[in-house]
């Protein structure tokens, strides 16, 4: 608690943004530096405080790399305790880039990128972005119990052999 | 009847809602209201409270369809297409709704349009989210606390499937290659997103058009949900991301809270965080 409570000074004092997250039982964010150290600030939920110690390469260095590699670095021993964390920002080919990693019980389950700039060099807010999905990650859903179909939009000949008119029918 | 196919299985653990659902068909496509079957009460009650509430659906849309259809020579639509009636004539309702879809055009720089490229007033893209809008007004006068309405692929809910449960409804999203599977699932009511709309290439042909703005072929999409507090929002959104590419993408989604995903002419998939999270989470 009391190295907590350390870290949290000197994420402070680097100016480290703290971010709340709305679902995550424990919020952290941690922000590396340049010299490839780091320290976290953490805002709990529920008395836990997170703090991150990345490793000495990575974060400052990505060129080829941008969300994988700066996020892993990123993330370190506070991997375990689960929340939102935001990274540094980095110089990459795409422009400058921050991610934003959600934990879950130590595994990643989400990467944003926070900001990054654009070809004209303007920052830009892309968290709320639509970002490339695989199919593989959406295959689940196949067996998900849905209760109506949205598609674009049917004619009534076309309805009759929807999925919308077998669950419609399966709701009689 | 018996349906020859499902994405679900019947009878998966008794949590799964009992729902009941009736259907009719209004402007070229099926509207099918769903509500929970209450365990609670008589059988009777729930069918003739559904009964009810889809009449007056019907009779909402069915009014509203006289008005803009351009498939009636009869109605205020067609007579303002042959320049036979001027807007400032035209009845309140089609008024209000031209004003809307200009709104809408401002702010989504031209991607969604009520004009065709010949100057007529069209406002079929936003009349079918409009009668969902009011179809949704007038069940929550009724008194309908959950239920789940669907008109041609565009979803309006409120409640839950399980009534007194925080449980969202789940609608599935149609895969555009393959109609009779789904891409994923998005849960309506979390987050305040009631509505779902979807434009798409793959069912009424290529039927939109948008004001100056041509998405490179390249970038384009084949089919584009949207998810929204509320329906013309989905609705007008996800029309003008299929007209506008990505360009209008990157606009709806830093400029409304909603929810996109995109399936791109190569198939590939673009999708805002919360279509990811379902995704993750199983």
């Amino acid at each position: 608690m009391l190295a907590s409570a350390a870290i949290l000074v000197v994420g402070w004092q680097a100016g480290t943004q703290v971010t709340a997250s709305n679902a995550s039982t424990v919020t952290t964010s941690a922000a590396g530096t340049t010299g490839g150290t780091a320290s976290g600030t953490g805002s709990t939920a529920n008395g836990t405080t997170g703090s991150s110690t990345p490793g000495s390469s990575g974060t400052g260095a990505g060129t080829g790399s941008t969300t994988g590699s700066s996020s892993t670095s990123t993330l370190g021993a506070s991997a375990k305790a689960g929340g939102t964390y935001a990274g540094t920002a980095v110089e990459t080919r795409f422009g400058t880039v921050q991610v934003q990693v959600t934990i879950k019980a130590g595994v990643i389950t989400d990467v944003t990128a926070l900001h990054l700039t654009d070809q004209e060099q303007r920052s830009v807010q892309i968290s709320a972005r639509a970002a490339p999905l695989l199919r593989s990650e959406v295959l689940s859903a196949q067996s998900a119990n849905v209760q109506t179909i949205g598609g674009a939009t049917y004619t009534s000949e076309a309805y009759l052999t929807s999925l919308q008119a077998a669950l419609d029918a399966a709701h009689f | 009847m018996q349906p020859t196919s499902k994405p679900s299985e019947p009878g998966l653990g008794s949590a799964e809602p009992r729902l009941r659902s009736r259907t009719f068909t209004s402007m070229g496509t099926v509207v099918s209201l769903a509500i929970p079957a209450a365990p609670g009460t008589a059988p009777q009650a729930s069918v003739e409270e559904l009964e009810a509430a889809t009449a007056v659906v019907e009779q909402l849309f069915k009014r509203l369809d006289r008005t803009f259809s351009l498939y009636r020579p009869d109605s205020e639509a067609s007579a303002l297409a042959r320049g036979e009636l001027a807007l400032r004539d035209a009845a309140p309702d089609m008024r209000r709704l031209y004003v809307e879809a200009s709104e809408w055009r401002t702010l989504t720089d031209g991607a969604f349009t009520a004009e065709r490229p010949d100057g007529v007033v069209d406002l079929s893209g936003i009349v079918k989210a409009h009668a969902i809008r009011e179809a949704g007004t007038s069940l929550l006068a009724l008194g309908l606390k959950d239920w789940c309405l669907n008109a041609g692929g565009d979803v309006l809910v409120d409640g839950s499937p399980t009534p007194g449960s925080a449980r969202p409804w789940l609608a599935g999203i149609i895969d555009p290659e393959n109609r009779s599977t789904l891409l994923t699932a998005f849960p309506l009511g979390n987050a305040g997103k009631h509505a779902l709309a979807t434009s798409g290439t793959s069912e009424r042909g290529h039927h939109i058009w948008s004001a100056g703005l041509q998405a490179a072929p390249n970038e384009g999409f084949r089919q584009v949900s949207v998810a929204a507090a509320d329906i013309i929002t989905a609705d007008v959104l996800a029309t003008a991301i299929m007209a506008g590419g990505a360009a209008t993408l990157a606009l709806a989604t830093s400029h409304w809270d909603v929810d996109v995903l995109a399936v791109k002419n190569d198939g590939g998939l673009l999708a805002t965080p919360g279509f990811r999270n379902l995704a993750t989470a199983g």
